[in-house]
């Protein structure tokens, strides 16, 4: 059976550049488990609503193509499965990871 | 080193003052993204995939001890605990807070630098033959120049807003390019004339990138006190007819190439005899003035030769392998310049973490006169070190971790940050660098396989100079999976070449089996240890690695993608 295609929206916080999801109650997560699940056409539309009155907030929202089974939300593309897990190599010091 | 004056202190401090408001406006939503990129930019604020990323300007790659110290405290302080070195000879940040941004700034300002124009479309870096200053095949310290010009293009009105990012790079060594002068917009190359004189031998128009270019020459001699005239007439050239409707299209070696290098000469040598103005020439005694800075240090008369160094080397087969790989003439006698390679396994290529650089800031107190160079293989250099104490120096480096002997080798690997940071990448670079490194890890076949460069780009803005590299590595996206094409023969230095794609794009978990096909194809026609690996390819051409790496020479005819 076909895993079900959703959007959700994404873009990075202004205080750190970290990645953001945008959750189904409008806020910003740091977790991409927490991204609200849309259809494309309401992505874009809250994609481009954000990106007018949330620019405070975040930077450069846009929408992305996932699968979403009921439990995990995977990203279509390696550059969004690399923007939700972190870099795949070794970093010197582990990030503190802020949560919110 | 160059010493600021009180104009450059305070220039500098006025931009972070200036650069902290913009911040400040920026987290208070008083100015939106659009507004407030072009301003980050112009302080080399970058945002990447998951955080921001600070690139911080080494001038020519040289750094004194206090600086690596600072840098140090800025990893420790604002970032992840380290930096990385790239291959414009600068460092950059990876996880800067935009809020902690300005304190780097006024941090980076108290020893003397900065960030501006790491980024942006206007000059960036001056960089150099990291070997400036004391390579015995130097005809003049190209370092004076690059300060010079430094200066000349910082903060300059005109070239605020090029088409697109410009970079020089210059060297005064004629046997052997390092700074690979023939892929910058604008290539420097010190240069005697029949009369005995010293100038610049001025190519324009190389570069990497989408379009992979070697420069040509637009001036085969230069007199030194014409070169800012003749620069900024380029420039100027560039600045009025380089298209600005189509970045891709935008760098000046697309003019040079839609004009023809005779049409842009005559365009430059028109704008040259119209502009150039007495104020813009340079006297003997300013490049004097400049060139003091970079006077020698206090050198010992030295023996050139140390009987007690050879006695060690047979001892100590580690040290022997590091002698022979990491460590370059002097033009001194008795002293030697050592390469440190940051190329490990398991580490990034060019990441060097706070502890090792506040190390290295000692060391280079100890052993080298307070001085060290980045270069744009994305190591550090000790320009200055008695050979005599090569051995103990060696030693204090492996307890550093810093002790390989690498440098120049297959495992001394060049890589764009990729797919892990860039915004701007398609695929990975630094795990298929990592790969490489562990796979061949041995240093007895790092010697037997000999010089040959491997370079790691994650898309096709070639910071990681694939273009250039004997074996060169392209990443690329299909439908979302991450491809590698494979390239062979590029060369950056006086046989300057750019490689080809050999044939059909590799999955990731074949591109390193690859690499390893064709350096066993090497190993298995070179007609002796002495034909290094570029000189196999050009000898025999693509057919015997094709056949190694896709069973049959035909199916490079797939081609690239």
């Amino acid at each position: 059976m076909a895993i079900p295609t959703h959007w959700i929206v994404t873009a990075n916080f202004t205080e750190d550049g970290a990645v953001a999801w945008r959750r189904a109650d409008g806020s910003w997560s740091r977790r991409l488990a927490d991204a609200g699940l849309l259809e494309e056409a309401a992505a874009k539309a809250t994609a481009a609503e954000a990106a007018q009155t949330e620019q405070r907030e975040i930077s450069d929202p846009y929408v992305i193509e996932v699968h979403a089974d009921g439990t995990t939300i995977d990203p279509l593309t390696a550059r969004e499965r690399i923007r939700a897990d972190g870099p795949t190599i070794r970093l010197r010091r582990p990030d503190p990871g802020a949560s919110r | 080193m160059y010493q600021y004056d009180e104009y450059d202190r305070r220039i500098i401090l006025e931009r972070a003052q200036q650069f902290r408001g913009q911040v400040s406006r920026r987290l208070a939503g008083e100015i939106t993204e659009d507004e407030f990129k072009p301003l980050r930019l112009q302080n080399g604020l970058y945002r990447q995939l998951h955080a921001y990323m600070l690139r911080v300007a080494i001038p020519y790659g040289l750094l004194s001890s206090r600086q690596v110290r600072k840098l140090a405290y800025i990893a420790r302080t604002y970032d992840k605990g380290y930096g990385h070195l790239t291959t414009r000879q600068n460092i950059q940040y990876n996880w800067p807070r935009l809020v902690d941004v300005p304190s780097i700034l006024d941090e980076l300002a108290s020893v003397e630098m900065h960030a501006v124009q790491t980024s942006g479309n206007c000059v960036r870096n001056i960089t150099a033959d990291h070997f400036a200053g004391i390579a015995r095949d130097e005809l003049e310290d190209p370092r004076p120049y690059c300060e010079i010009l430094r200066q000349w293009s910082t903060f300059h009105p005109e070239f605020a807003f090029l088409p697109r990012k410009f970079k020089i790079a210059v060297t005064g060594a004629p046997g052997e390019d390092r700074a690979a002068v023939r892929f910058h917009d604008i290539g420097l190359r010190i240069v005697e004339n029949a009369a005995g004189e010293r100038g610049f031998e001025v190519l324009v128009g190389g570069g990497l990138g989408r379009t992979p270019l070697i420069g040509e020459v637009i001036r085969e001699f230069l007199p030194k006190r014409l070169l800012l005239s003749y620069i900024e007439s380029i420039l100027r050239v560039y600045n009025l007819h380089g298209r600005r409707d189509n970045k891709f299209k935008a760098r000046i070696k697309i003019l040079v190439t839609a004009l023809g290098i005779e049409e842009f000469r005559r365009r430059v040598e028109e704008d040259w005899e119209a502009s150039r103005t007495p104020e813009l020439e340079l006297p003997d005694h300013e490049i004097a003035r400049v060139a003091a800075f970079f006077a020698p240090p206090p050198y010992e008369d030295l023996p050139p030769d140390d009987r007690a160094l050879g006695l060690t080397l047979g001892r100590d087969r580690e040290l022997g392998h590091w002698l022979r790989n990491n460590i370059v003439a002097h033009k001194v006698p008795g002293y030697s310049a050592v390469v440190i390679s940051v190329k490990k396994p398991a580490i990034p290529p060019g990441d060097v973490s706070d502890t090792q650089l506040d190390a290295i800031a000692d060391i280079a107190d100890r052993y080298s006169f307070g001085q060290v160079v980045v270069t744009h293989t994305q190591n550090l250099v000790l320009p200055d070190v008695k050979t005599s104490e090569l051995p103990r120096l060696h030693a204090e480096l492996c307890a550093l971790d810093l002790g390989d002997a690498n440098a120049g080798k297959l495992t001394d690997i060049i890589t764009c940050p990729g797919l892990d940071y860039c915004d701007l990448a398609n695929a990975r670079s630094i795990p298929i660098g990592l790969e490489i490194a562990e796979r061949f890890d041995r240093i007895d076949y790092l010697n037997d396989v000999g010089d040959v460069s491997i370079k790691i780009s994650g898309c096709i803005n070639a910071c990681g100079h694939h273009h250039v590299g004997n074996i060169g590595i392209l990443g690329i996206d299909k439908r979302g999976v991450e491809f590698y094409q494979l390239m062979l023969g590029g060369s950056p230095g006086n046989d300057a070449s750019i490689g080809k794609i050999l044939g059909r794009a590799l999955a990731q978990d074949e591109i390193v089996d690859a690499v390893e096909k064709v350096l066993g194809r090497y190993l298995a026609i070179r007609e002796s240890p002495d034909e290094r690996f570029i000189d196999a390819v050009r000898r025999v051409g693509f057919a015997p690695f094709q056949e190694a790496v896709y069973g049959s020479a035909g199916s490079s005819d797939a081609g690239g993608d």
